[in-house]
């Protein structure tokens, strides 16, 4: 029933454009009225009214269907015709329904989406929708409190406003807040990145940190910020969060193959888990293989930055992960940064495989160097790191070699990022250092350090990571474009050396050829003489012959 | 003069809103303790009595209004409901009545001017299908509008209902047995009724000429917030 069948009109005229209509509306001529019409819409037909008549009905739907098929793609919307039509709305809406019900117009146009639509149909979703964690055993026994929608918008005095549904966002609210997906200020989402504070765990979005709208605790401090992109959505056991790859990671670097041991320190994943995730891991295997020789083979810069690649995971758990021992934080952030910078044959390791990520960024890179590392190892780097560094730049080596001055006048002087960069860095290693060579302790002037410097720390370190990347780089390309240079010149050089010998060449040629032609220019001089020579002994003839005499001396000169 | 069908002459009808459920728009502003309330919706005067109260009891606690809008509210819709009633027992003429309506209400935040005519000799019009058309066509998504414009359309009806009445029993009294189209002619209800001869019968075209066309398009503006805040305020000020 419902298969068009296309209907030219005339179908003498090929020229016209053809418009589909459906089979069942064949009885549709232009020039008559036919009699569904009339039984559909009969007021039309009675004579009840001068506003009701035939005429008036063929003017309307003609116009109807002309309008529509002006665009035949488009809907055509009743609101759209009404205006030009003459005539009580809802005839016309009548007559317009009819021409629609028959597929006369908007045949096979889709019908647009409208909010009503919305309602009716699904969407679908993978995965498990925001705000809501699967939780392997729920409590029925927490009893879920229906909190008032954090964003009350200003009472509608117009109209009726019911009380506002509960949303999910009130059943699970605790939940989201947990994962912190909304800022407990302003109500939305935190979609890049939200900060943390110390205290409560009260969680705002960016956008509040910069407005300076830090709600309950009214000021900048005591706030982290932590990457949204580590509290990735947890579905139980079959999808492993970075901070449980890198505990996974770090377990095994340590003992090998005591599964025990790493299960129980990634307390949310049974051995067999660790098993499988490590085993899936490019370089699982060979992890198990390399801990027990550290420093193994030696390996190209490229796996290199695979190694660096792989740590781009799970550097941003680094920042969520708030470790009780400061210091040993800030270690990392040291040992990342130095491991960075030099090319440490420590660090290299055979590696296979790369990894989709591979844009990762320095830090990620370095944290994951890091993560594999021991700390005997990463200290190691950092001290030859630190060496490097202090030959680069005198200034760092004055900070280094002033140890005695007080870390805190360091960070008391910190106020920009990046022009303290390096200073920064610096004291990172010193406090590295310190850490290095007394034990993971809190040392005083650690504690005094708030938090936020720290913070502000590690983006000038890592800052100036990449600067100080950029500028080698930047060097070698220098060193590169000179040495093509001077082939260059060289080959330029040698072409005319060789052009300069050919000319030599041909100079003793042509002098060669030129003594030559002297000798036979002589040689027929010569000859000449001894004609004329001859001649003369012959005889001159007389007087009279003046002429031949003439020409014989003449001939010779 | 092209001879004209027949108008069947139609025997007046019993007071009723011309459309095809007879709704009464009811409208509500109601100010206490410098709180405001408006509200326009629609009734059906076939509901008892007793409705009307558990209605304004319902307003009342949805929107956590203070008590002394109850009775208020159920005052103010029983008066409107007897002054529908009022009306009901009375004849109205139903003549050729094409009347353009107009509509320019702002809800929310959208501000709607409309203009298009409605006949109202055509008892099954329905102003909510209107309405409904009206917003998906032009793809409204605030759920308070479609209502808004029903009921604006109802209340014009409404009042042209009860000019017909009182038209009716003007011509009752003055000349009996006038009806037909003389009819559109000598009534001034309020609304002007269009010439319909002029319009339908003869030769003219039921096309509408092209400078008219932006006349019946619907405009809808969407404010910005501080414009409603500041209209809204205004609305106060000239209700005081």
């Amino acid at each position: 029933m419902e298969d068009a069948s296309s209907k030219s009109f005339p179908a003498n005229e090929p020229e016209q454009d053809l418009y589909t209509i459906p089979s069942y509306s064949s009885w549709f001529t232009w020039d008559e009225i036919h009699e569904t019409e009339k039984q559909a819409l009969k007021e039309f037909f009675d004579g009840s009214s001068i506003s009701r008549t035939p005429k008036i009905y063929k003017e309307y739907r003609d116009f109807i269907i002309n309008k529509y098929r002006e665009e035949p793609s488009r809907r055509l919307t009743f609101t759209e015709v009404r205006k030009y039509l003459i005539g009580d709305v809802c005839l016309i809406h009548k007559v317009f329904r009819l021409l629609e019900r028959w597929g006369l117009i908007n045949f096979g146009v889709p019908t647009e989406d409208s909010s009503g639509d919305e309602k009716l149909k699904g969407r679908l979703e993978d995965g498990v929708p925001n705000g809501i964690r699967v939780v392997s055993v729920p409590n029925p026994n927490k009893v879920v409190l229906l909190t008032p929608n954090v964003k009350d918008e200003a009472v509608d005095k117009g109209g009726f406003r019911l009380p506002p549904l509960a949303s999910y966002l009130d059943v699970f609210g605790d939940l989201m807040r947990e994962k912190g997906l909304i800022c407990e200020n302003c109500g939305e989402g935190c979609a890049s990145g939200r900060y943390v504070s110390a205290k409560g765990g009260f969680v705002i979005c960016v956008r509040c940190f910069k407005n300076e709208n830090y709600g309950e605790s009214k000021t900048a401090d005591g706030f982290k910020f932590s990457d949204s992109t580590s509290s990735s959505d947890d579905h139980g056991s079959d999808v492993w969060t970075d901070a449980e790859t890198l505990l996974l990671l770090e377990t095994v670097l340590k003992h090998g193959d005591d599964w025990d041991l790493v299960a129980q320190n990634v307390q949310t994943k049974s051995k067999l888990d660790c098993i499988l995730r490590l085993i899936q891991m490019p370089f699982g295997e060979l992890m198990l293989g390399s801990t027990n020789g550290k420093g193994g083979a030696s390996n190209s810069s490229g796996n290199n930055i695979n190694n660096r690649q792989v740590q781009a995971n799970s550097i941003d758990t680094q920042e969520p992960i708030k470790t009780e021992n400061q210091c040993h934080e800030n270690m990392d952030e040291t040992r990342q940064i130095r491991e960075d910078e030099t090319q440490d044959p420590l660090l290299k390791r055979r590696c296979i495989g790369s990894f989709a990520d591979s844009g990762g960024s320095l830090m990620k890179q370095v944290a994951l160097l890091a993560t594999m590392m021991g700390p005997h190892i990463a200290a190691a780097g950092t001290k030859a790191a630190i060496a490097a560094l202090c030959n680069e730049n005198e200034y760092a080596q004055e900070m280094f070699e002033g140890e005695e001055v007080s870390v805190t006048n360091y960070f008391g002087s910190l106020t920009s990022k990046n022009e303290p960069g390096r200073v920064c860095k610096v004291d990172d290693m010193e406090m590295g250092e310190k850490c290095i060579q007394s034990e993971p302790q809190e040392t005083p002037q650690e504690k005094l350090v708030p938090l936020a410097l720290r913070f502000r720390t590690g983006i000038a370190a890592a800052l100036g990571t990449a600067a100080a990347h950029a500028k080698l780089l930047a060097d070698q390309e220098d060193r590169e474009i000179e040495r093509l240079v001077a082939t260059i010149i060289e080959m330029q050089i040698r072409k005319i050396h060789c052009k300069i010998k050919h000319f030599e060449e041909l100079e003793l040629i042509m002098e060669k050829e030129y003594t030559h032609i002297e000798e036979l220019k002589e040689y027929f001089i010569a000859e000449r003489i001894n004609v004329i020579c001859e001649a003369l002994r012959v005889g001159i003839s007389r007087w009279k012959d003046h002429t031949s005499v003439k020409s014989v001396i003449g001939s010779i000169f | 003069m092209k001879s004209l069908p027949a108008v069947a002459s139609k025997p007046p009808i019993k007071f009723r809103l011309p459309t095809a459920e007879n709704l009464v728009p009811i409208r509500l502003d109601i100010e206490i303790d410098g709180q405001r309330f408006k509200d326009a919706f629609t009734w059906n005067p076939a509901d008892p009595d007793s409705e009307v109260v558990v209605f304004a009891k319902r307003t009342v606690k949805d929107l956590k209004l203070p008590p002394a809008f109850i009775t208020q509210i159920a005052h103010s819709i029983q008066t409107q409901l007897a002054e529908f009633r009022s009306y009901e027992g009375q004849e109205m003429y139903t003549g050729e009545k094409i009347v353009p309506i107009k509509l320019d209400l702002r809800v929310n935040s959208t501000i709607i001017r409309d203009q298009f005519l409605w006949d109202l000799n055509n008892l099954e019009s329905d102003p909510e299908e209107f309405a409904r058309t009206f917003c998906e066509d032009l793809g409204i998504v605030d759920p308070e509008i479609g209502p808004a414009i029903a009921v604006a359309i109802r209340e014009q009806l409404y009042e042209i209902a009860i000019q017909s009445v009182a038209s009716a029993r003007e011509s009752r009294i003055s000349k009996k047995g006038r009806r037909g189209a003389e009819h559109v002619t000598t009534s001034k209800a309020g609304g002007t009724v269009l010439d319909l001869v002029k319009l339908f019968g003869g030769k003219s075209s039921v096309l509408r000429k092209r400078k008219e066309w932006e006349l019946y398009e619907p405009i809808i503006d969407i404010l910005s917030n501080e414009e409603v805040s500041a209209l809204d305020a205004r609305e106060e000020r000239n209700a005081r």
